[in-house]
C-alpha cells in the first residue's frame, strides 16, 4: 500500500517542498525512515507510534517505509511527525485521504498526540501559497503567524485526534482560522525621544538617518547618552508594511519557535563585543541567521565599536553592501537577508574625554590617532552620518522640560519616506542610502548650482570621493524631509555638518 | 630646571666629540670638503673613530646625494644671531631654502599636549607675524609647534624647523606633510648628522638653536617643567626677548607661562606687543619698507572678540548666530537655545559661517569665533 503527502523543509530562511511517501508492505514489522533524515527525524518513529496509539488508532503491524523526497537533501528537526503519522494512518486505511492532494502538513507530535509548535512556519506558509495549496495544517500555537496569508486556509491542529476528525469531515475549510487583517501598528513605546535632553544635533542626525536608512556613527564621552539615543531610533522609523513584517518574522521565527503572530516592531539588535563570528554573521553546523540578519529591517547597534575585534567589523562590509549574507556550509549556500541600519557608538579616545571642554583627556596625540586608526577604514566609509554626542551640563540634566516626542518625529519621517519613494520611483533604490554612482550622477547632472556647491564643500573640508557622495546622499534625505524636489545649497551645507568630524593636529 | 651651556658641552663629550675643537676648526675657515673629521657620528678627532663613523667623504657624498645643504660656522652667511650664542653649532645641515637674514626670526614654542586655545593662539600669532615677513622658528613637534609652522609657511615669512635628529629623518612621523611644506617655504635645519635618531637627550640641545636663531621667543602653553620652558631659559641666557601668552589660571598647561610672566617676561596679547620691542630693527632694516606698511595695516586689524557686526555683512539670522557665539567655545545646544533656532536651521548657518572662516568647529559640537574672522 503506497501513499504520499506534502510537507516542507527549511533551507536558510526559505522553505522547500518535501514529499513524504509511505509504503506499507508485508514483512517484519517496523518503521524505517529514509531520505537523509537527521537524528530528530529518526526519533520520530517512537513519537509517531505512541501518538497514534494514544489517540485511539491502530499502528499497522506491517513493514513501514517512509521516504522523504528529495532524498538527497539533508533534513533536520521534528517537524515531520504529524505528516508521517497521517501518512501511516491514510496508508492503512484508517482515514479518508480526500483532501490530501490540496493540503500540506507540519507539526511535532508529543506522545499523547498533542501537537507542538515548529520553527520557521511563516516561510513554509509562503511556500504553500506558492504551490497553490488549499489547506495547510499547522500546530495551533503557531497558527496566528501563518494566518497572515489570505490565499490559503490555515487549519490549527491541537492534537492528532482532532486533526483526523477535521480531515474525515471532508471539508477542512470550515475549521480554518479566521483570516483577519493583521494589526501592523508597531509598539516600540517603552522608550521615547522626549526623554533625551539636549543633543539637538544628534537628534536631527538620527531623524535624517531614519529617513534615508543611513548608517550612523555616534561619538561621545562615556555617559553622554549614545546608547540612549540608539535605543530610540526604532521609535521614529516608519512602520513596516505587511511584506516587510513577513520578512522579519521569517527570520525571527527561525530562531524562536514560540513566537506567535507576526512581528510588527522593527528589530533592535545590540550584540556584545564578545559575540562570535557565526553569531554576528550567521552560521553554525545547521546555519542559522546571525545578528545582522536578525536585525533585518531594523537596527544593528554596535556599542563601543573599538572593542569589537577588527575582523568582525570587517566582516560587515559585504553584508552592508549587498544587504544580504550568503553562508556556505557543507556544499549548501544559505542566503539570509540583512538589510539593516548600522548604528555605531564609540568613545572619541581611549579615556573617552577627547574634545571635552575641561580638557580632561589623558591620551597623547599619538594614542588618539592610533585609536582612530582602528576604527577608520572601509567600515567608516560606509557610514554616511557621523555626529558627536556631547555630555550634558548639570543645568541641562536637571531641566525637566521634555523634548519633542517620537510620535511627532515619526510623522515627519513617514512623510519624508513617502516623498523619497515617489522621487526614486523610476530608480531601483528605495532609500537614499542605497544610491549608487549612477543615481548620484543623475542628481548632479540636472543642476549646475548643486555641482558648484558640492565642489565648494568638497574642497573646503578636503573630502574624498566617497565622503562627497555620502554628503550628497544625506543632503538628498534632508531635501526629502523638507519635501523639496531639488537639493538646495543649504541642504548640502547641513549634510556637511554630519560628516566633518574634525581631525587632529 | 636650568640648563647651562657647559652641560651642552658635556653632552657633546659624551658622544666623543669635542665641540670646541670643531668650532675652532671651522672658524679658521677650512672648508668641510677637506675636513676628514666630520663624520656621521659627529666631529671626531681620533683617527680610529673617524673611520668607524664613515669618514668625511661618506657624509659629504651622502649630503650631495640626498640634496641636503651643509653650512659651517666659518661660512659668511652662517646665521649671525646664532654666531654669538655660547656654544654655536659648528656645522648645520639643512633642507629647503638656505637661511638668510632678510628681516628677523621669532620662535614660537609650547606644549605638545595643548588646548584648542593654545593651538589657536599659535596659529594666530604665527600667521600674522609671517604675513609681515618675519620667519617663525619652531621645533616641528606636535601641538603648538605644528600649528605655528603650519600657518607660517603659508605666508610671506615662511618658517624654520629645528630638528633634534638628522635632517633626513622625519620625526614625529605625523608631521610628514608639514615637513614637506616647510621644505617648500622655509628651512629644515639641524646640527645632527644625517641618520642621527631622535634621542630624547638631543632635544634640549637643539632648543638652544631655536632660541639662538631668533630675536625673541614666544612661549604658548608650557607646563612648569617642559621643553618650552628650557627654550625660555636658554633664550634669557642668550639675551633674547621672552614673550609669554597668558592662559587660564586653572590650567596646569599655562603654569609655566605664568611663571615666566611673574619673573619679567612680557605678557603678549597680540603681535603689536611683540613688534613694539623690535621697532629699532625695523628702522635698521629700512630696505624692507614695504613690510613696515604692512605692519601698520596689521595694527588696524581687530581681534575676534572686538569685532562688531557692523564690520561684516551677514544676513539677519547669520548675524544673530554669530553674535551668540563668543570667543570661548560654546556648545551646539547652547547656541541653539540662545538663538532660539532649531537644529536643522542652525546647522546650515554654522556651516555657512565656518565655510567662510568666521567660526571654527571643535570636537564635541563646540563652536567659537575664528581668529581669522578679523581679516574680513
Amino acid at each position: 500500500m503506497f501513499f504520499k503527502l506534502d510537507s516542507f523543509a527549511l533551507v536558510g530562511v526559505d522553505a522547500v517542498k518535501v514529499t513524504i511517501e509511505v509504503h506499507l508492505s508485508r514483512g517484519l514489522p517496523g518503521l524505517y525512515i529514509v531520505g537523509l533524515p537527521g537524528k530528530a527525524i529518526n526519533e520520530a518513529r517512537q513519537r509517531v507510534r505512541s501518538a497514534i496509539l494514544n489517540s485511539g488508532f491502530e499502528f499497522p503491524v506491517k513493514k513501514i517505509i517512509i521516504n522523504l523526497s528529495p532524498a538527497d537533501m539533508r533534513k533536520e528537526g521534528s517537524l515531520y511527525d504529524l505528516p508521517i503519522a497521517l501518512a501511516i494512518l491514510a496508508g492503512s486505511g484508517q482515514i479518508s485521504p480526500g483532501c490530501f492532494n490540496d493540503s500540506c502538513f507540519i507539526g511535532e507530535l508529543s506522545l499523547d498526540g498533542k501537537i507542538n509548535p515548529v520553527r520557521g512556519l511563516i516561510s513554509m506558509t509562503e511556500k504553500a501559497v506558492d504551490l497553490k495549496k488549499k489547506y495547510f495544517f499547522v500546530p495551533a500555537i503557531n497558527a496566528e503567524q501563518a494566518s497572515v496569508f489570505k490565499e490559503i486556509d490555515i487549519i490549527a491542529c491541537l492534537s492528532l485526534k482532532e486533526t483526523i476528525k477535521t480531515i474525515n469531515s471532508g471539508s477542512p475549510g470550515k475549521n480554518a482560522c479566521r483570516r483577519a487583517d493583521p494589526d501592523l501598528s508597531c509598539n516600540n513605546c517603552e522608550t521615547d525621544f522626549s526623554e533625551v535632553k539636549g543633543q539637538f544635533k544628534a537628534k536631527r542626525a538620527i531623524e535624517l538617518a531614519a529617513v534615508g536608512m543611513h548608517n550612523i556613527l555616534l561619538i561621545g564621552p562615556p555617559g553622554s547618552g549614545k546608547t540612549m539615543l540608539a535605543r530610540r531610533i526604532a521609535t521614529i522609523m516608519p512602520c513596516l508594511d505587511l511584506q516587510q513584517c513577513i520578512e522579519v518574522t521569517k527570520i525571527q521565527s527561525l530562531c524562536n519557535e514560540t513566537s506567535n503572530g507576526i512581528i510588527t516592531d522593527r528589530p533592535f539588535k545590540n550584540p556584545h563585543h564578545t559575540i562570535s563570528r557565526a553569531g554576528l554573521i550567521g552560521g553554525g553546523v545547521y546555519p542559522r541567521p546571525g545578528d545582522i540578519s536578525l536585525a533585518h529591517r531594523g537596527i544593528l547597534f554596535l556599542d563601543e565599536l573599538s572593542q569589537f575585534p577588527s575582523n568582525l567589523v570587517e566582516d560587515l562590509r559585504q553584508p552592508l553592501e549587498n544587504r544580504e549574507v550568503i553562508v556556505t556550509r557543507n556544499q549548501v549556500s544559505y542566503c539570509f537577508p540583512s538589510n539593516f541600519m548600522l548604528v555605531v557608538a564609540t568613545n572619541p579616545c581611549h579615556c573617552g574625554f577627547w574634545g571635552d571642554r575641561e580638557n580632561r583627556c589623558k591620551c597623547s596625540e599619538r594614542e588618539i590617532k592610533r585609536f582612530w586608526k582602528n576604527l577608520s577604514g572601509p567600515i567608516m566609509d560606509r557610514i554616511d552620518i557621523r555626529v558627536f554626542v556631547s555630555r550634558l551640563k548639570e543645568e541641562d540634566y536637571i531641566n525637566t522640560e521634555l523634548g519633542e516626542n517620537s510620535e511627532k518625529i515619526k510623522k515627519r519621517v513617514e512623510r519624508a519616506v513617502v516623498f523619497q519613494g515617489n522621487n526614486n520611483k523610476d530608480r531601483k533604490i528605495k532609500y537614499n542610502s542605497e544610491a549608487d554612482a549612477a543615481t548620484i550622477n543623475k542628481w548632479l547632472a540636472g543642476d549646475e548650482r548643486l555641482r558648484k556647491a558640492a565642489f565648494m564643500v568638497g574642497k573646503r573640508f578636503k573630502l574624498s570621493a566617497r565622503g562627497l557622495s555620502s554628503i550628497l546622499k544625506v543632503s538628498r534625505s534632508i531635501a526629502d524631509l523638507e519635501e523639496s524636489k531639488d537639493i538646495e545649497d543649504e541642504h548640502i551645507l547641513e549634510a556637511a555638518g554630519y560628516r566633518a568630524i574634525k581631525t587632529y593636529g | 630646571m636650568k640648563i647651562n651651556a657647559s652641560d651642552l658641552v658635556k653632552q657633546y663629550r659624551r658622544n666623543g666629540d669635542d665641540i670646541r675643537a670643531a668650532i675652532n676648526y671651522f672658524k679658521n675657515n677650512k672648508s668641510p670638503e677637506r675636513s676628514r673629521q666630520l663624520t656621521f657620528g659627529g666631529f671626531k678627532e681620533n683617527k680610529k673613530e673617524m673611520e668607524n663613523n664613515g669618514g668625511s667623504v661618506g657624509i659629504l657624498e651622502y649630503v650631495k646625494k640626498h640634496r641636503l645643504g651643509i653650512m659651517h660656522i666659518g661660512n659668511k652667511d652662517y646665521p649671525p644671531d646664532l654666531l654669538n650664542i655660547f656654544v654655536p653649532p659648528p656645522v648645520l645641515y639643512y633642507r629647503g631654502k638656505r637661511p638668510d637674514d632678510k628681516l628677523f626670526n621669532i620662535a614660537v614654542v609650547g606644549s605638545r599636549r595643548c588646548s584648542h586655545y593654545g593651538r589657536e593662539v599659535a596659529s594666530y600669532l604665527s600667521r600674522n607675524l609671517s604675513r609681515i615677513g618675519i620667519t617663525i622658528v619652531s621645533g616641528l613637534a606636535l601641538g603648538i609647534d605644528a600649528s605655528a609652522h603650519r600657518e607660517a609657511v603659508k605666508e610671506k615669512g615662511g618658517s624654520i624647523a629645528v630638528l633634534g635628529n638628522g635632517p633626513d629623518i622625519i620625526y614625529p612621523p605625523e608631521n610628514r606633510d608639514l615637513y614637506k611644506e616647510i621644505e617648500g617655504n622655509g628651512t629644515i635645519i639641524t646640527e645632527f648628522a644625517p641618520g642621527t635618531p631622535p634621542l630624547r637627550t638631543n632635544f634640549p640641545i637643539r632648543n638652544r638653536i631655536i632660541s639662538g636663531l631668533c630675536k625673541g621667543v614666544i612661549i604658548i602653553e608650557a607646563g612648569q617643567r617642559s621643553g618650552a620652558m628650557i627654550t625660555g631659559e636658554l633664550a634669557l641666557g642668550q639675551d633674547r626677548e621672552v614673550f609669554a601668552v597668558p592662559g587660564s589660571i586653572f590650567s596646569p598647561g599655562s603654569r609655566g607661562c605664568h611663571k615666566l610672566i611673574k619673573s619679567g617676561a612680557k605678557l603678549i596679547e597680540d603681535i603689536d606687543d611683540i613688534l613694539d620691542e623690535f621697532d629699532h630693527l625695523f628702522k635698521e632694516k629700512n630696505h624692507i619698507a614695504a613690510e613696515v606698511v604692512d605692519k601698520k595695516n596689521i595694527r588696524k586689524q581687530k581681534r575676534p572678540g572686538d569685532i562688531s557686526l557692523k564690520d561684516i555683512k551677514l544676513e539677519p539670522l547669520q548675524s544673530k548666530v554669530f553674535e551668540v557665539i563668543g570667543c570661548r567655545a560654546k556648545s551646539f545646544d547652547d547656541i541653539s537655545i540662545c538663538s532660539s533656532l532649531e537644529a536643522s536651521r542652525l546647522l546650515k548657518i554654522l556651516l555657512f559661517l565656518e565655510m567662510n572662516g568666521m567660526i571654527r568647529e571643535y570636537p564635541a559640537n563646540y563652536y567659537s569665533r575664528s581668529t581669522k574672522c578679523g581679516t574680513f
